[in-house]
């Protein structure tokens, strides 16, 4: 197995006074897709967050690249190679695609700045064209496309990405999940929440279960969609 | 016939607003919270100005140009050298960010930390005014403070007369232009156009734009958010000293003259704040027009109406004009007058409202 770039350990975490991850452990292993599922409300989002330092952590230690990062604040975190791509509002809608690019690659030297959007516009043809438009007024794939590309100016090593396809349509959300896919081929180790078990757990290497704040299943995404008594129990997708 | 003088001295006034508006919508913005002791930070900056010319002027030997004065407009005016509106300028503004940095690392913060919300915050930022009003005045009428002042530097700080710092820059037998006038609105224009070109065309402006957006994301990307609310802080108090400066230019009008450490922030905050709503509290550029709008409509407002109803003694109640402002701008632009600029809707809303009166009737 790949060696573990993310470690959770004896994780107890929440809102202020609201706890909502109790003893969570686990790892990440580099390179690989971890898919992350789980009924509403059962804290999947607030595990994204924990490891990227936006949860007040009440015990436990995290790891990352072989650094413990439990008391570092949310930028310092970036600093060390790790993105998060919300759920919603994941783009400053009031920057331009340019400036939200700008902003996402801030501390880079200007012309590798320069190249690393250029290299974006690559892969996301659409943005090039959209370069001075406010991402607020784009449509909500155009969103999603730019939210990845903020996510990709830093070359980060891991990817936290919440529920990417929330929202759209069956189609756009197909060719979410293939950029992530494609994202995790070019080696960027990832972190994905998928609301849709399914076409989560089929690109995904390992998988995940949250139930009530608690890790219920940690282990190759293959078997997770294969143990039908948990689906039925957890995810009410058992006949489908 | 335009009264010259008044349009002057409106203009000052409506500089000093419109950069108090914008200290305070800056501030609303970033750390969302209403800085009520926002004018006082700018009164911290004009009494260490004021203090710091006057000992300058002193003991530099600097005598103002008595040759040079001339009574304008009922005004004596006395032109000092450059030099000393240098000094002042940097003083105030070198007062008003350390005024503001107190506040925001000693007061604000800790109480951010334990998850404070808008009104303890607001509560919090009015206790900071009681603290700073209290300390003026103490540097105003404590019997020890004045003695010493008087024996150390020859300063009586109840005496000291802001308004003898403007001087004329052209002058027509009667007529003259105040450099206080001129200053003030080159200061202005200055200080807003820094400000479009810091935010538009800097790496900082995106961070700062971006954090007041969406501060999570920003954190995500890398911004220290924390770091880009203390900026807005130096900013704010950067303002606020600046507009303590232009306090001191302003010519013997009413609407400014600080008789005493407690009057002229006690009451400018009114018209300071509406200037901050009337710009809409979130932009920036809204709320120096806001500051400028709230000065011309208070002063001429309620001078038109002490011509109509033969009272001079309504310049007293100007503030009101200011309230009444605020109460139209939340009743029918919630968003600030500037969106009525871009917003059709709003004139539909007050055509509606007023018919809606009628049909009452
Ligand atoms: N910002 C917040 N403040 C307080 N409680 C929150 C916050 N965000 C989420 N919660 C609570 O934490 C629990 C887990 O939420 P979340 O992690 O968003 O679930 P999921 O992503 O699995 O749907 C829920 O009970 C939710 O109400
Ligand atoms: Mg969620």
């Amino acid at each position: 197995m790949a060696r573990a770039i993310m470690k959770l350990e004896n994780i107890n975490a929440g809102y202020e006074k609201l706890q909502t991850l109790f003893d969570v452990n686990l790892e990440v292993p580099e390179g690989e897709i971890t898919v992350i599922v789980g009924p509403n409300g059962a804290g999947k989002s607030t595990l994204l967050k924990t490891m990227f330092g936006l949860t007040k952590v009440y015990t436990g230690r995290i790891v990352f690249d072989n650094k413990d990062i439990t008391k570092l604040p949310p930028h310092e975190r970036a600093k060390l190679g790790m993105a998060f791509i919300f759920q919603l509002e994941n783009v400053f809608a009031n920057l331009s695609v340019r400036e939200n690019l700008r902003l996402a690659g801030h501390d880079l030297p200007p012309d590798v700045l320069e190249e690393r959007i250029k290299e974006v516009f690559e892969t996301f043809p659409r943005l090039k064209e959209r370069v001075d438009q406010k991402a607020g007024t784009m449509s909500g794939g155009e969103r999603q496309m730019l939210a990845m590309a903020i996510g990709m100016i830093r070359k980060p090593k891991i990817f936290l990405i919440d529920e990417p396809t929330a929202g759209l349509a069956p189609k756009l959300a197909k060719g979410v999940l293939e950029n992530v896919k494609r994202l995790n081929e070019q080696g960027y180790t990832i972190v994905l929440v998928e609301q849709n078990v399914k076409a989560g757990l089929e690109i995904g290497d390992k998988g995940v279960l949250v139930v009530n704040g608690r890790i219920a299943f940690d282990g190759p995404a293959s078997e997770l969609l294969a143990r039908k008594d948990l689906a039925r129990l957890y995810l009410g997708v058992g006949g489908r | 016939m335009v009264d010259l003088n008044l349009l002057m001295s409106t203009t000052i006034y409506g500089s000093v607003l419109a950069l108090l508006a914008l200290g305070i919508t800056i501030i609303y913005m970033t750390t969302k919270v209403f800085n009520f002791a926002h004018p006082r930070l700018s009164l911290v900056g004009a009494y260490l100005a004021a203090t710091a010319m006057a000992v300058y002027v002193q003991h530099a030997g600097i005598k103002p140009n008595f040759e040079g004065s001339q009574v304008l407009g009922g005004q004596l005016i006395v032109p000092y050298p450059a030099s000393v509106y240098i000094i002042g300028f940097l003083v105030a503004m070198v007062g008003g960010v350390l005024a503001a940095m107190f506040e925001y690392y000693v007061i604000l913060k800790p109480l951010l930390k334990r998850g404070a919300d808008f009104l303890k915050l607001m509560i919090a930022t009015l206790a900071y005014d009681f603290l700073l009003m209290a300390v003026l005045l103490l540097y105003n009428t404590h019997v020890w403070i004045k003695k010493t002042l008087k024996d150390g530097l020859n300063l009586i700080a109840t005496k000291m007369d802001f308004s003898a710092y403007d001087f004329a820059l052209i002058t027509q037998g009667q007529t003259y232009i105040s450099g206080g006038f001129i200053l003030a609105v080159a200061v202005t224009v200055v200080l807003a156009l820094s400000l479009y070109i810091l935010l538009f065309r800097t790496t900082l402006g995106i961070k700062m734009r971006a954090s007041v957006e969406n501060p999570p994301l920003a954190e995500v990307l890398g911004v220290n958010v924390e770091r880009i609310y203390a900026i807005s802080w130096i900013i704010s108090g950067l303002t606020a000293g600046i507009a303590g400066f232009l306090m001191l230019l302003e010519p013997s009008s009413g609407s400014l003259k600080p008789i005493s450490a407690t009057s002229p922030a006690d009451e400018i905050v009114v018209s300071a704040f509406a200037g901050s709503i009337v710009g809409g509290v979130n932009s920036i550029f809204g709320s120096i027009f806001g500051g400028f709008f709230i000065g011309y409509v208070e002063t001429y407002v309620t001078n038109w109406l002490a011509l109509l109803l033969g009272m001079k003694e309504l310049f007293k109640y100007s503030r009101v004009v200011s309230m009444f402002i605020v109460g139209l701008t939340l009743m029918f632009a919630p968003q600030g007058v500037i969106a009525l600029l871009r917003e059709k809707k709003v004139v539909d809303r007050i055509l509606a409202f007023v018919k809606g009166r009628r049909g009452e009737k």
